[in-house]
């Protein structure tokens, strides 16, 4: 106890001893004579994904009060933590005046390297402000030599866990054994010191008639320690206690009314609290709920193997059974899945509207590998639902609606029958069908199947409890979001924008995070294809981040933000930007099958390489190549537009005109730039019609209308009526300047040039279009030239997602002094890495990736 | 692979069904389980089930083929 006082001196603490050596009842009754506050963590079986991991360790600081709720946020993919979160993490705990102690209690649990090197991260940064101690079986995967060389590290090892003789005999007296000291030497040799193995032998000699004796025998018996006192102590217990102790070694943890439905008995209670009261195998965890010492479950397991053959499955569907009742999904599907009763683990998976959590939320890669052990073997409604849903979330199209419609024709002939606990009710089963229709909807393009399952759920919602609804936000978050993107893909974007916007607006934390992403994605999409880059822009930022603050990896598992961020990239001219977005789409697994991004992709990539002049490139990427139910008009025109530009560029304008009968007229956006290429293949009759069949009603941003002015402006232009052109002209760079728009004006270059030399057309393309004043010289020099070297900078836009920290802008401060980073670590008392760490966020912040641009970047934005 | 595990005491029977892939010898106070290891996860996961029974691991060596 006084050399675990030294933890409070160093960063790391490590309890390490072998299981029953007494190491968490130490830690434990340290813990509680501590002033500071601890947070404790016993780390489970199911935690071996690092999110789940820090989850935990999150809510457990918040829980001791040690941290200010929401400061940090919540990580919310199950497979990855993003550095930022553990950052942010180590940032708050650092500015701590007093530091918190954390115990992770059988740490030996943790098996991901990841975890650990995200631990060693957050205690290097955290300073003085976390106190980490480790309760384990065996050595964690840090650099313990390191830490301690630096002497931060306070070991307490199997030798300083072992009991000596004289607290053997003490142990022993507390049982009524009275042992001389010498005897207890022979006992602790033969136990090695070994607290649960002293106390089982207390209680086996106990119950033994001349304990003297008997613990004599056990000296010179030579099997193995554990073992044979188990079996001994096992053996003296009534046979109720025995079978009750085998059977509930197949649970994690379990109180006396589960227990009974294992025995089938009612005893639990009195023979738990007995053997509680005895301090023999059961570990009291309050509110009525117990454990075995995890030593003597895995050995009661082994008897029970030998004495109840074949009955494990049935207990495990006992216990899961018993839990589906009581509430606790997560255990009932365990057990379910470890009795192999796949009927009843999909069953209760449907029945509690849990099977959005198939797609996102913490749980869902715990989930599909649970159910990818299911066999094809298994057969019911509930197993084809869940078949299905892993199906389509893994992108497999064709199988996944087989097993869905394999679902829905039995929910066709689905009989309410007599109750029978094992087939989902038909509320639920139908209302995670519609989900999976929406699913397949969306995937296939096809938008009266959207609509018929969004109607069939819109009912089926009155008949599921209303506890369950709310209980899953997730499972109408993904429904609304499928029945948007539909919508979005058939070209109805009022409609598509009143079900994204509620998807968009659903409550709750990591569970709903995926469609929130994607349904603000998609809103920022639509408003994207009306031209209002700055809306669009700002939507898919807060797509972007939405993710980011609940820790999602970067770049997370949608796409179409990134895809209209750089859609509108491109239209601003950051070539280099555009790319940089769509290459980091390029690795993700969705949209692969989603035609709405596989669209927004093929289009984004198209008009890329339109730009940078690969007509033929382009053509061949612009057919998104995913098969849909119903043409999408938006799609299908900009890919026209595509081939028709292509055509134009390679001196065809005929064939370019015929190209585009194919663009539809009600798309304005698409209509716009249709008028540009009529009016260059020398149609300007075509072209006004095609502008004045555009409405004027402000549903069009700047990117279509200063397009249109443009059109017509030269066209005046053509027919000698400069001052119409020029009006126009002016009028386009007021309304484009506010969006960095500079694409239409690059594209129209050869003829709005000598217009732009004039005064105050120039005036007014000074700094954003064209160079500023100051370089007006040497810039015609390099217009006259004609290059593409001449042609404005393009700068990126200032990309504040999110605003800087307190400590960042310190960093950036004395970055603008021209300060190191080692001086500013030094000047700030922190290390180089957390210097470095706030850079990188300050770069990432500002989007910039060397310090000078940050300064620059700061500056312009104000921020010094 | 073959491996031979050397621990400590007398394993009883019921202990030893707990190891249903190897065989066991018991001699002069030490058990031997021996027999095929799949793979090093394999291997790894049967130290920790030797751990988890609460058994002193002695010798652990590869057998030659």
């Amino acid at each position: 106890m006084d050399h675990l006082d030294q933890a409070l001196r160093t960063p790391l603490t490590l309890v390490n001893g072998a299981a029953g050596a007494g190491k968490t009842l130490l830690a434990a009754d340290w813990a509680a004579g501590l002033r500071q506050s601890v947070a404790w963590l016993t780390v489970e079986v199911g935690d071996r994904r690092p999110s789940v991991f820090w989850a935990y360790v999150l809510q457990s600081l918040r829980a001791c009060g040690a941290q200010a709720p929401g400061a940090v946020g919540f990580p919310a993919d199950a497979t990855r933590v993003d550095r930022k979160l553990l950052s942010a993490l180590a940032a708050a705990l650092n500015d701590r005046d007093e530091p918190v102690v954390v115990v992770l209690d059988e740490y030996d649990r943790v098996s991901a390297p990841e975890i650990a090197e995200q631990l060693e991260f957050v205690l290097h940064h955290a300073g003085r402000g976390l106190r980490l101690v480790l309760v384990t079986r065996t050595e964690p995967l840090l650099p313990l030599h390191r830490y301690r060389a630096a002497g931060e590290l306070t070991e307490i090892r199997a030798a300083e866990l072992a009991f000596t003789p004289e607290e053997a005999v003490a142990l022993l007296g507390l049982h009524g054994l009275s042992l001389p000291v010498h005897a207890a030497g022979a006992l602790v040799d033969r136990t090695r010191g070994w607290a649960a193995g002293l106390r089982l032998c207390a209680l086996a000699a106990q119950e033994s008639a001349d304990p003297e004796l008997y613990l004599k025998e056990f000296e010179a018996d030579r099997s193995t320690v554990a073992d044979f006192l188990l079996a001994e102590v096992l053996k003296r217990q009534t046979d109720e206690t025995q079978d009750l102790l085998l059977r509930v070694s197949v649970l994690e943890r379990f109180c006396p009314d589960l227990a009974n439905q294992l025995t089938h008995r009612t005893d639990a209670e009195a023979l738990l609290v007995g053997l509680h009261r005895e301090n023999a195998f059961v570990e009291h965890l309050g509110h009525q709920w117990y454990r075995l010492h995890p030593l003597f479950g895995e050995i009661l397991r082994a008897h029970l193997r030998v004495r109840l053959p074949g009955l494990e499955p049935e207990l495990h569907l006992r216990a899961a059974r018993w839990l589906r009742r009581h509430g606790s999904l997560p255990e009932t599907l365990d057990h379910g899945a470890a009795a192999g009763d796949w009927a009843f683990t999909a069953g209760a998976l449907v029945d509690d509207l849990a099977i959005g959590q198939l797609f996102t939320g913490l749980r869902s890669d715990d989930l599909a590998q649970l159910f990818s052990r299911m066999g094809p073997e298994a057969t019911g409604l509930a197993t084809d639902l869940v078949r299905a849903a892993r199906d389509l979330s893994q992108g497999d199209l064709d199988r996944g609606l087989a097993h869905l419609h394999h679902a829905e024709e039995q929910l066709a002939d689905y009989a309410p029958g007599p109750a029978h606990d094992q087939a989902p009710g038909p509320a639920a089963a139908r209302l995670s069908c519609a989900l999976l229709e929406a699913l397949a909807a969306r995937l296939t393009g096809s938008p009266v199947r959207a609509e018929k399952a969004a109607e069939a759920a819109d009912e089926l919602r009155q008949e599921v409890p209303a506890h369950l609804l709310e209980k899953h936000p997730e499972l109408t978050a993904l429904l609304l979001t499928h029945l948007g993107s539909t919508r979005l893909w058939a070209g109805r974007f009022d409609d598509a924008r009143a079900a994204l916007s509620a998807a968009a607006g659903t409550p709750g934390g990591a569970s709903s995070v995926l469609p929130r992403e994607e349904s603000m994605g998609h809103l920022a999409l639509i408003d994207y294809l009306n031209g209002w880059l700055g809306r669009a822009e700002r939507k898919a930022l807060a797509a972007v981040s939405e993710a980011e603050r609940l820790g999602l990896p970067q770049p997370s598992g949608s796409a179409i933000g990134r895809l209209v961020l750089a859609a509108v990239a491109v239209d601003r001219d950051e070539l280099g930007r555009a790319q940089a977005l769509l290459d980091e789409t390029a690795g993700l697994p969705s949209g692969t099958h989603d035609p709405v991004t596989a669209a927004g992709r093929a289009i984004t990539t198209a008009r890329l390489l339109l730009v940078r002049g690969r007509t033929r490139a382009a053509v061949e990427a612009v057919d998104p190549a995913v098969s849909a139910a119903v043409t999408s008009p938006w799609a299908a025109s900009h890919e026209a537009l595509v081939a028709s530009a292509a055509h134009l560029a390679e001196g065809r304008p005929e064939r370019a005109a015929e190209v585009l009968q194919g663009v539809c007229d009600h798309q304005p956006g698409c209509a716009v730039e249709a008028a540009r290429i009529q009016l260059a293949a020398g149609r300007p009759a075509a072209a006004n019609d095609l502008l004045d069949s555009i409405p004027t009603d402000g549903r069009t941003g700047p990117a279509v209308t200063v397009r249109a002015a443009l059109v017509r402006a030269q066209a005046a232009d053509g027919a000698g009526d400069t001052d119409t052109a020029r009006k126009l002209v002016a009028q386009a760079l007021l309304d484009a300047r506010r969006e960095r728009l500079r694409r239409p004006f690059l594209d129209a270059r050869t003829w709005l040039r000598p217009l732009l030399a004039t005064a105050p057309l120039h005036e007014l393309a000074a700094g954003w279009l064209t160079p500023g004043e100051s370089r007006r010289g040497e810039s015609r020099g390099g217009e006259s030239r004609g290059g593409e070297s001449s042609r404005p900078e393009a700068q990126p836009s200032p990309l504040v997602a999110a605003e800087l920290s307190g400590r960042e802008r310190d960093v950036l401060e004395r970055l603008a002094r021209m300060m190191s980073t080692e001086e500013i670590a030094a000047d700030l008392y922190v290390s180089v890495n957390t210097v470095k760490t706030h850079l990188k966020s300050v770069y990432r912040k500002l989007a910039v990736n060397r310090r000078s641009d940050a300064v620059r970047r700061a500056r312009d934005l104000r921020l010094l | 692979m073959r491996y031979e595990i050397r621990v400590d005491g007398h394993l009883s029977d019921t202990l030893a069904k707990a190891f249903p892939e190897l065989g066991h010898v018991v001699i002069s106070g030490q058990t031997i389980l021996f027999g095929p290891v799949v793979d090093e996860a394999h291997l790894y996961g049967l130290l920790e089930r030797c751990q988890s029974l609460g058994l002193r691991v002695v010798e652990m060596r590869q057998l030659p083929e």
